[in-house]
């Protein structure tokens, strides 16, 4: 069988060709010995979650901006 | 530049990055799709569940004649793997598993292989005196399999019920074993077991047929 960790890893790749980051972020939390050990892994994770911030802090501004 | 202006380039920088990375990677996740779909087949069939029809088409998809675009060599491995679990659970008696063993029969005799093939030449005394160090493997083995069961039912009952179909349609004595431990824990902790004592008994006579027959 394979191991849940890949299984993960698959799926976020699946998520992030429909840039479905919330969900790659997920599914990279789930596959984390996969992106300990895995220098490119850990990269895609890393640039995810960053994404993810990036959107946090425009929406943000955006918020401070319109009032 | 405004902070905004410099977030939402920030955004589109990774957002192409991401995008690269995963169209250089497209052939890999397409594989992997694959592998994750036997890899499903091959733990409903543990379950005993039927999977005549979606194997026929997996292995429909994955023309012998593609396999060596699609999968690399490690690939090639964890599907010869997959198939081993598949195969073994696969009732020869049926004309329609009988033909989709004879499929997975000439992939193995292309090479789809797994990875580690265990020679046994262990003389028997050796055998006897690694016992514990079998059963630590074997209990291992439950715990993975338990593990990953309750990921998908936290009922210990369903589990169980799933344990015993897979015992009845399989040769491995994992879920012999695994059933009968279940069913014991059950009766210590005060539940009515009848019905599946008798499931167990009846899958194990079967089996002892089985080997009276061959």
């Amino acid at each position: 069988m394979l191991p849940e960790p890949e299984k993960a890893y698959l799926k976020a790749l699946v998520a992030l060709q429909n840039k479905n980051y919330a969900a790659a972020s997920g599914y990279f939390k789930i596959a984390e010995n996969l992106v300990a050990d895995n220098a490119e892994i850990r990269i895609l994770a890393e640039a995810t979650d960053t994404i993810l911030a990036v959107h946090d802090e425009i929406a943000e501004t955006e918020n401070v901006t319109r009032n | 530049m405004t902070r905004l202006e410099t977030l939402k380039k920030l955004e589109s920088k990774l957002e192409c990055f991401i995008d690269r990375v995963v169209a250089s990677e497209v052939g890999r996740i397409e594989a992997l799709r694959q592998i994750d779909t036997l890899d499903d087949i091959a733990r409903d069939s543990l379950r005993g569940r039927h999977i005549n029809t979606r194997l026929g088409r997996w292995l429909a998809e994955n023309n012998r004649g593609f396999v060596n675009e699609r999968f690399d060599r490690d690939h090639k491995s964890r599907i010869g793997a997959l198939f081993n679990e598949i195969r073994s659970g696969l009732d020869s008696a049926d004309f329609e598993s009988r033909k989709l063993v004879d499929e997975i029969d000439s992939w193995r005799d292309k090479g789809i292989v797994p990875k580690r093939k265990l020679v046994l030449k262990i003389k028997p005394e050796i055998r006897v005196r690694n016992i514990a160090t079998h059963f630590q493997e074997f209990m291992s083995k439950e715990s993975e399999y338990i593990e990953a069961e309750f990921k998908r039912s936290p009922h210990l009952l369903s589990i169980l019920d799933d344990v015993l179909k897979s015992a009845d349609a399989k040769s491995d004595p994992m879920f012999l074993h695994l059933a009968g431990s279940i069913v014991y824990y059950l009766k210590i902790n005060g539940y009515k077991i009848g019905p599946y004592v008798k499931r167990l008994k009846q899958i194990e006579q079967s089996r002892a047929e089985k080997v009276d027959a061959s």
